[in-house]
């Protein structure tokens, strides 16, 4: 209760303008957002474009953020962001007529990723669907409920619980196999 | 990195599966996401970070004087309409003075009420014309009556009440 109370009282200072606030969000949020940006595009340059993209818009939008789960808010951006993101690669490949397939298994190519730093849970969520790897990220990462993260994907509640459940015992397979 | 909905995840999955494969599901959850903990993702460079915070402070910069410029052409906006309405009103609701064409309101001498006349103005010339000539005659009463001129007293006095009764005509009449 007390870190909700801290919360609130950075996010008004934020919409304020105060940048000392921003400043601890920045902290706050910056190691998980990361990581989300991180096990998505496998890039460490596509994170850091990203990361610093979700602050700015923080930033910008702050003021439209009408209370709730701030971390829901927060990764709803960073997940539009994201996809922000592929939508444009997609556009580029199409202008350079690159070769066919899907764009997340383009995105996580090993040859596009820093596959010298690239660690074995990486390889293995490339494996995943798309859409079950988005949802097991923001999951793990934004630590948002189920409850909200159904509303934020707008789909029943037990459908993202069953395709996380699915998503997750296949990964750990995967990393056992 | 904990699980902040840990405690809620049983009471959830109870709603959609029974008692056994709760037990299974939420297992399935801490074990796979025990994998996560194994492997971090990295972690986002300090350079990085002191980027954001740098391009934050301009952004609120910019943004600062934004709101300023905004609240400068709000403050403008205000005091432009203010003038505009005040010159409007001024056009509208100025009485200019002395102008041909306009009502001027004058007196009578005598009330309306009492005179009950369809020209007050012209009974007014008259009244100040009977006026004149009856402070002549009582001057020239006041003359008579002091014996100043004595030889055409008679006749004077006989002329002096003609026109008085004659002045007392024409007033009543009006």
């Amino acid at each position: 209760m007390a870190q909700d109370d801290d919360l609130a009282k950075l996010i008004i200072g934020c919409k304020d303008g105060n940048n000392e606030c921003f400043s601890q969000v920045v902290g706050l949020y910056s190691s998980r957002c990361y990581g989300y940006f991180y096990r998505l595009s496998g890039n460490h340059d596509i994170s850091d474009e990203l990361l610093s993209e979700l602050f700015v818009k923080l930033v910008e939008k702050i003021g439209s953020y009408k209370g709730g789960s701030f971390e829901s808010w927060l990764f709803k951006i960073a997940a539009n962001l994201f996809h922000d993101h592929l939508r444009g690669k997609q556009r580029r490949k199409k202008l350079i007529e690159a070769r066919q397939g899907q764009i997340g298994s383009d995105i996580m190519d090993p040859i596009r990723a820093d596959d010298e730093r690239i660690d074995r849970l990486q390889i293995q969520l490339k494996r995943l669907d798309p859409d079950t790897r988005e949802l097991i990220l923001l999951r793990y990462y934004s630590q948002l409920s189920f409850k909200e993260i159904a509303r934020m994907r707008s789909e029943p509640i037990g459908t993202t619980l069953a395709k996380t459940h699915r998503g997750l015992k296949k990964l750990r397979q995967l990393m056992e196999g | 990195m904990d699980d902040q909905n840990q405690e809620n995840l049983r009471e959830l999955l109870a709603t959609f599966f029974d008692a056994e494969q709760v037990d299974s599901y939420a297992e399935d959850f801490q074990q796979a996401e025990q994998v996560f903990h194994q492997h971090p993702a990295p972690e986002p460079d300090d350079r990085l970070i002191a980027n954001i915070k740098t391009e934050i402070a301009i952004s609120l910069g910019r943004r600062r004087v934004k709101r300023f410029k905004r609240w400068l052409y709000e403050a403008a906006g205000v005091a432009a309409a203010i003038v505009i309405l005040a010159i409007i009103s001024l056009q509208l609701f100025e009485k200019p003075v002395n102008q041909p064409g306009n009502n001027s309101y004058t007196a009578s001498l005598l009330p309306t009420a009492l005179w009950e006349s369809n020209d007050i103005a012209a009974d007014d010339v008259d009244l100040a014309v009977f006026t004149a000539e009856i402070e002549q005659i009582e001057y020239e009463v006041h003359t008579l009556e002091s014996g100043e001129d004595i030889t055409e007293s008679e006749t004077s006095v006989t002329e002096l009440e003609m026109e008085l009764a004659e002045i007392n005509t024409d007033f009543w009449k009006g």
